[in-house]
């Protein structure tokens, strides 16, 4: 039992790495960015994304396909509110809360947003045919933020220069 | 406008009702479940757990290989965990990626191709690239055109007056004018025809396929979009208008494109109804509706479709090639019987006669 208890104080929140910190921000602002991008096409001229038509890459086709609607709200909006929610759970005050369920609020939305992804390059590949770069991007972007969210949890050791006490 | 054909059918789509049917897995009294013994371990999964395991367990059972330990495994993959915490707490990120890249190698293989052979269901509901074969299939060849001719079962286009001007674009070509929906299911059987007749004059490129709204009538039509497409073709300018998609966002179908204030005028002019499919042929010749009836492509995938426009005894070429002529020779009439091999064909020249120039 001592062993364990060791072990849960050192997965503490309020011990993360720096690194993991910055990047987890700078990740979901950049997130964010494209999400807010493609949100405002969405509404304003889908055609007019800065985007280039090679057959295989068509931004327009996959963003005005029948696709880009789930439950009646645009994916650009769902992926813009994942965005803004990520910033708020990455920004340094979320990371040193000592509130638990902050910590599991991340890795959940991170993990589902991780799980959409899947998703969504299902439907590009398989059902319209097409790839949208800025998806992609978003995709990466999703993909790495769950990865550092991950890492984030994996213990500092002891004496680590580079963690935060916060 | 673009409600007139599909009027009072709109209607909510159905809920999709999760039927989870799996049933719970039922357990003996006291049998316990498995990888119960795992649980017992520490946390951490460090060694001494694996010592606790039972003498019962299956792992106790199996025969220890070249003389190692029982349970010896466990803690190798413990210090695994412990030598690199970073690298597994990665794991579901690499499972991510692997699934992404297994995706894509399926893809580049050729795997499933998309809009093959979708049958009309309302599970589909997304707009796919079109597989080539569908898009050579829309070039008929002239001998089927000519044998199909124009059916008495499909309304010719109605001819607006010759005193005026021929509508032509800035390129000085024919304009010929499409205002649709993809929802709507006579836009779903007009542009088959349209995009037959089309395929004469010049080449399409980025069509997609679709299907008309699946709570609308003659549900999920299966077709082709032209909204993200091009057309070139030295004798029309073919400007297509797909207002809606076939996805309704509270109770309306979402919004794709609007006309230019000449379309609406088009439109208002020559269809006060106010209905589409609207083609407008060149200010010379307008379609109001569909040309056929959307029942003769009920139930038939794309490729279905696709694979009886050269057969001319099937009835999908006796409505889609026959609607095709009838467009074609409008066209011609609005071209200067242009291109010539398209006008002299027999067919067309009688078509075109019978339209009036």
């Amino acid at each position: 039992m001592a062993v364990a208890a060791t072990a849960r104080a050192t997965t503490h929140p309020r011990l993360v790495r720096t690194w993991a910190m910055a990047a987890s921000l700078a990740l979901s602002l950049t997130a964010l960015g494209i999400a807010s991008y493609l949100t405002l096409t969405h509404y304003s001229d889908p055609a007019a994304l800065a985007c280039p038509d090679t057959g295989i890459v068509n931004c327009t086709l996959v963003t005005t396909s029948s696709w880009s609607v789930m439950l009646g709200i645009p994916v650009a909006v769902l992926g813009l509110v994942w965005a803004a929610v990520m910033t708020a759970l990455t920004v340094p005050w979320a990371w040193r809360s000592s509130r638990p369920w902050v910590d599991r609020a991340r890795l959940a939305v991170s993990g589902a947003g991780a799980a959409m992804v899947l998703y969504l390059v299902y439907v590009e590949l398989f059902r319209i045919g097409a790839i949208c770069l800025w998806c992609t991007a978003m995709h990466v972007t999703a993909v790495c933020l769950f990865g550092v969210v991950l890492a984030a949890r994996v213990p500092a050791p002891p004496g680590d220069p580079g963690r935060s006490a916060g | 406008m673009s409600n007139a054909t599909t009027g009072s059918s709109r209607q909510a789509r159905p809920t999709t009702k999760n039927q989870s049917t799996k049933p719970a897995t039922k357990r003996p009294p006291g049998a316990r479940a498995p990888g119960a013994a795992a649980k017992k371990r520490a946390p951490g999964g460090r060694a001494t757990a694996a010592t606790k395991r039972p003498a019962s367990s299956r792992g106790a059972r199996q025969a220890p290989r070249s003389g190692a330990a029982p349970g010896r495994r466990a803690p190798a993959r413990a210090s695994f965990r412990s030598r690199h915490p970073v690298l597994t707490a990665l794991v579901p990120v690499a499972i991510v990626v692997a699934v992404i890249a297994t995706m894509v190698l399926l893809k580049a293989t050729g795997g499933s191709s998309p809009g093959a052979s979708h049958p009309a269901t309302s599970a589909d509901t997304g707009t796919t690239a079109l597989p080539a074969g569908i898009l050579a299939s829309l070039s008929v060849p002239t001998a089927t055109l000519d044998a199909v001719g124009s059916p008495a079962s499909v309304v010719p286009p109605t001819a607006i007056g010759g005193n005026g001007a021929i509508l032509r674009g800035a390129d000085g070509k024919p304009v010929v004018t499409y205002i649709g929906a993809e929802y709507c299911p006579y836009c779903a059987a007009e542009r088959w025809a349209l995009a037959v007749a089309l395929s004469r004059f010049g080449t399409f490129s980025h069509l997609s396929g679709t299907h008309s709204g699946s709570a609308d009538v003659y549900p999920d039509t299966q077709t082709l979009s032209f909204y993200g497409s091009s057309y070139s073709s030295p004798y029309v300018d073919f400007q297509p208008v797909e207002e809606a998609t076939n996805q309704q966002v509270g109770g309306t179908y979402q919004a794709l494109q609007t006309p230019t204030a000449a379309q609406s005028s088009l439109m208002s002019t020559y269809d006060t109804a106010g209905s589409i499919p609207f083609l407008d042929i060149g200010n010379r010749y307008v379609i109001t509706g569909a040309s056929y009836s959307p029942q003769v492509l009920q139930g038939l995938s794309r490729q279905q479709i696709a694979a009886q426009l050269s057969d001319p005894s099937s009835p999908v070429a006796q409505a889609i090639d026959g609607t095709a002529n009838d467009i074609t020779a409008a066209i011609t009439n609005v071209t200067g019987s242009q291109p010539s091999s398209v006008a002299s064909s027999p067919a067309i020249a009688a078509i075109a006669k019978k339209l009036g120039a």
